[in-house]
């Protein structure tokens, strides 16, 4: 009984800590692929702590709500914020073993995500806008066609790895050693795809737009402002870096640290802050070579995407 | 006080007449209610609960079973002359299926009372009340029949008696249609289950479930026969596509309590001939028939959902989201099957316990999503979605239950349908990993594929349901002037979203339970699969995974606290401002519609639906300044045009040919008379 409460006291304090580093890295990452990206168009661009300013003071704003909106718009970003949270949980970081892997795995982290979208569209309906309605629509229907594939892709890894928990799935991996299947290489470009439509980047959704008729993610959160906004963004940035987490744990843990002792901790560390920045790098790339895709044309990509997942599949099972 | 008698007081009752008892209670109600016909008020509060109290002695006795363990034999009816008797087993299966119907049943009941008061109902409420009683007690003897006369007597009732609600408006053309529909397909189901029994009957020499369904009976190829004709019976009860088309007008065509129990509870009986007749009756079932159950389920559940995101009356859309769920349960049957027809017992178990689990949670949410659909089509008179609007202002309460059914049918964790769904993507994990064939072996991940799909665009689906009838701002004067439903309405509806909640955060209570039920089934071996303990649930074989919804809940909750202290501020005001209507005021007029939240996937599924679609504007001064603009979306009934339509005029051609037979002639007939004896007498001396 000691030991059970020990053991869930030392996963709530890792959780706590992950979920606490992963929120402050989470605006740096944004702020850094804005910054590259406008290094490639040949502009400064903002500097890596816009990303922090931008949050404090939509936190310090007046908080201002559509006289429409009833509960639901409130609690919409909150259930964002905290599903995306209790996803991070889920996942490992620096150690193999996510802090509460003993709630569950791939799955659960999935309808987890699924879960913060959900509040997240509801509420975009709240305020009688045509834009959320708009948003929450086109949200909703890319996510759709974009499950599918996504769940075959991290059935293809967790069934190599034996292991649909994210954490046993890492060490499986390592234990394994270095090895590779071709199969890796075809699952990994379709999840990409994946994370570049759920994340709302270009080829799927423009972050920087306010076009009416080209936003998604935008449109959906176009009425929110001051800390209501400030949790939505935060949110998105923290999904972002979660997606590019997984893609690292799923195909190259290598570093990820097995042991307590400083040393691996800080190897980890860097491992992890490196292979994210070069996903980051890949993303950017993505986003300044390619031009958004009409809404019509992204079931096209996602296609390809399932395509590859179910060919990985295929091949490594077949 | 001795210890064995305060034991023997605080037992309720007997399991053993407890199922008698409720049946004998029912007889009663409707008696009284028959007495007090006149007296609508009177008539409804003793049909509606007496119903409750049948009920709960129902479900108490499926619960002392599923305990215990045990079976609960007994005998309806005996001719000792001749040996006939109609006789009923509850066991665990049986149990399983009468918990579902009674935990449906008593806050549908309950509801009942306040919503067939409606001045709209109160003409017919001892007729509603009366039916309503014969239904359940149907049903009841349904799931615990022994042998097949006393399951063809009981289903026979069930289909007659929701026929009867199905028309209760009868002076509406549709609903008669509707009602007619519904018998005409149930009996050609009915037609092919005699069919079934009446081969197995023969091949055993008896009609008791025990030796019917005992397995291995007839050859490969009557096997496979049997299958399908039982298939064809208790899928069109099911609502499998395509064997639906009576369900999406059936269903909202009942008044809504009704709809709720056909929905919840009705369709069910369908899937529950299916297990205990496809699944475990014809001995061990073969991998064509699972990979067949597949199919139809995927089938069954990404149509299902597709139409669903096209209707926008409330009680179809919910109508078609029972299709979708009838497959999802179906996906985890199959994959139950196929695993048992490679010989993996255990494997099998997750498909089987998974299907089972979802039979439960979707009676709940369903019921759940039914009741709250009624409430708002009573408080508004429409089931136009776009006719609503707002209504979480007016009804509150309807409006967080239907919100908490939403996301529960949506599979969004910690709420039950995603429990079962979890178990359901782990029945095909496992088929894939312990199947051996190659092609077969790559069904399982499309059927993951399929299940994947179907959830993500349900919860599109019902952001679309919940988000344009309860928010933002009201369409109608009639959304306008709701009002919140009585709490004899509310309470029932409270019941079932804690359910909802409680079967989505305790998994491994509910899989030990079921564990009862998986016991009477031959040959599972769920121990060996699945490890419940009371915070979660694990899949053995090499911890595969886990899932302890209560463990996420709880960070979710820690979640949203600090989402709730980061944006909350002591001393900020909350300044309310109006909406940015663009420039222009923001009416209802400007909001989006459920047509336009629904477009991008009509187009996108275009192949799907086929839909026409009109775009008309009337212009006065210049073609880009139009007054009006008229648009106007149909998608194609596909298997109504295709299917049915050419079985329909086939029928009527054979008919048509046969009036020739009929002439209306006495002489022609008495002919017929003399050369059927004839022919009679030449065969027995033939044979003889």
């Amino acid at each position: 009984m000691t030991l059970m409460i020990h053991d869930a006291l030392a996963a709530t304090i890792m959780a706590l800590l992950q979920t606490a580093g992963l929120l402050a890295a989470a605006p740096l990452l944004r702020a850094a692929i804005k910054k590259m990206k406008a290094r490639l168009q040949n502009r400064q661009g903002p500097p890596l702590r816009q990303g922090y300013y931008d949050l404090a003071k939509l936190l310090r704003k007046e908080p201002i709500r559509s006289e429409t909106a009833s509960w639901v718009y409130v609690a919409g970003p909150r259930v964002y914020f905290a599903a995306a949270v209790a996803a991070t949980t889920l996942v490992p970081v620096l150690f193999a073993a996510a802090p509460l892997e003993a709630a569950g795995g791939i799955l659960l982290l999935v309808g987890t995500l699924a879960l913060g979208r959900f509040a997240l569209a509801t509420a975009a309906l709240d305020t009688g806008s045509p834009f959320g309605g708009m948003g929450a629509s086109r949200d909703m229907t890319i996510a759709a066609l974009a499950e599918p594939a996504l769940m075959l892709g991290l059935f293809t890894s967790a069934l190599a790895a034996g292991s649909l928990n994210l954490g046993a799935l890492v060490r499986s991996v390592l234990q394994r050693g270095p090895s590779f299947h071709p199969s890796d290489l075809l699952a990994f470009a379709g999840l990409f795809i994946i994370v570049i439509a759920e994340t709302g980047r270009i080829p799927v959704d423009n972050p920087a737009t306010h076009l009416e008729l080209t936003m998604i993610h935008e449109a959906m959160v176009l009425e929110y402002a001051g800390p209501d906004l400030a949790l939505v963004e935060w949110t998105s940035a923290l999904k972002e870096l979660l997606y590019l987490t997984l893609l690292v744990d799923l195909f190259i843990p290598v570093g990820i640290a097995t042991s307590a002792a400083p040393g691996a901790i800080l190897v980890s560390l860097l491992a992890w802050a490196g292979k994210v920045f070069m996903l980051a790098i890949a993303v950017t790339l993505a986003e300044s070579t390619n031009a958004k895709l009409r809404l019509f044309r992204v079931p096209e990509l996602v296609s390809v995407s399932l395509g590859l997942a179910f060919l990985a599949l295929a091949i490594r099972f077949l | 006080m001795r210890r064995g008698e305060w034991n023997r007081r605080m037992t309720p009752f007997d399991p053993a007449v407890g199922l008698l008892t409720a049946l004998a209670l029912r007889t009663g109600i409707i008696a009284v209610t028959l007495l007090a016909w006149r007296r609508s008020s009177v008539a409804r509060s003793v049909a509606f609960l007496g119903s409750t109290i049948a009920s709960v002695m129902t479900g108490l006795t499926a619960a002392t079973v599923l305990r215990a363990s045990s079976s609960v034999h007994g005998v309806l009816l005996m001719h000792r002359a001749s040996g006939f008797s109609l006789s009923y087993t509850v066991d665990g299966l049986s149990a399983w299926f009468l918990i579902v119907l009674s935990v449906v049943a008593v806050p549908i009941a309950l509801f009942s009372i306040g919503y067939v008061g409606h001045p709209h109902f109160a003409r017919r409420s001892a007729f509603v009340g009366i039916v309503f009683n014969v239904l359940v007690g149907a049903v009841e003897l349904v799931f615990a029949a022994a042998d097949a006369i006393t399951f063809l007597f009981a289903w026979e009732l069930m289909t007659l008696t929701t026929a009867a609600l199905v028309a209760t408006e009868h002076e509406e053309r549709v609903n008669r249609r509707a009602a007619y529909q519904y018998l005409v397909m149930s009996h050609v189901g009915t037609g092919c289950l005699m069919a079934g029994f009446l081969i197995l009957a023969a091949a055993s020499g008896s009609v008791s479930f025990s030796a019917l369904l005992a397995g291995d009976l007839v050859s490969a190829p009557a096997r496979d026969a049997l299958f399908a004709l039982f298939f064809l019976g208790f899928g069109v009860k099911a609502g499998v596509i395509p064997l639906h088309v009576w369900l999406p007008e059936a269903h909202p065509a009942a008044p809504t309590s009704i709809s709720a129990l056909m929905s919840g509870v009705l369709i069910k009986a369908g899937i529950y001939g299916l297990v205990r007749v496809c699944a475990f009756g014809l001995g061990t079932p073969r991998l064509s028939w699972g990979v067949f159950v597949v199919a139809s389920g995927g089938l069954s559940a990404v149509l299902g959902v597709l139409y669903a995101l096209m209707q926008h009356d409330l009680k179809r859309l919910l109508a078609y989201h029972s299709i979708e769920n009838i497959g999802i349960i179906l996906l985890g049957l199959g994959a139950g099957m196929m695993s048992l027809a490679y010989g993996r017992r255990d494997v099998a178990s997750i498909g089987i316990v998974a299907s089972l689990y979802h039979v439960l949670n979707h009676a709940v949410f369903k019921g759940l999503l039914f009741l709250g659909a009624g409430g708002v089509v009573m408080a508004t008179g429409t089931r136009q979605i776009e006719q609503f609007g707002g209504l979480l202002r007016r009804m509150p309460w309807t409006g967080l239950f239907f919100l908490v059914g939403a996301m529960a049918i949506s599979g969004l964790p910690p709420l039950n349908g995603f429990a079962s769904e979890w178990l359901t993507f782990q029945a095909f994990l496992f088929g894939f990993r312990s199947s051996a064939e190659p092609l077969v072996h790559l069904l399982f991940p499309i059927g993951g594929a399929l299940l994947a799909l179907t959830t993500a665009l349900a919860a599109a689906c019902f952001v679309k349901a919940f988000g344009i009838s309860f928010l933002a701002l009201p369409r109608s004067r009639a959304a306008a002037d709701a009002q919140e439903s009585p709490a004899v309405m509310l309470v029932p509806q409270a019941f079932l979203a804690a359910l909802c909640v409680g079967l989505g955060l305790f998994p491994g209570v509910v899989v030990r339970v079921l564990g009862g039920a998986m016991a009477t089934l031959p040959g599972l071996q769920p121990q060996a699969a699945i490890a419940a303990d009371s915070l979660g649930l694990a899949l053995g074989l090499g911890s595969f995974d886990h899932v302890a919804p209560v463990v996420l809940g709880a960070a979710m909750l820690g979640g949203f606290a600090v989402a709730t202290w980061v944006t909350m501020r002591a001393g900020a005001v909350v300044r309310r401002v109006p909406t940015w209507g663009c420039g222009g005021e923001l009416t209802a007029r400007t909001e989006y519609t459920a047509t336009a939240f629904s477009k991008p996937l009509m187009m996108i599924f275009r192949a799907v639906y086929r839909p026409t679609r009109e775009v008309e504007a009337l212009a006065e001064v210049s073609p880009y300044f139009p007054r009006e603009v008229r648009y106007r979306a149909e998608i194609e009934p596909t298997f109504e045009r295709y299917v049915y339509g050419p079985l329909l005029r086939a029928v009527l051609r054979m008919a048509e040919g046969m009036k020739v037979l009929q002439a209306g002639s006495l002489h022609t007939y008495l002919a017929y008379v003399i050369v059927l004896v004839v022919t009679l007498v030449l065969m027995v001396w033939w044979r003889g």
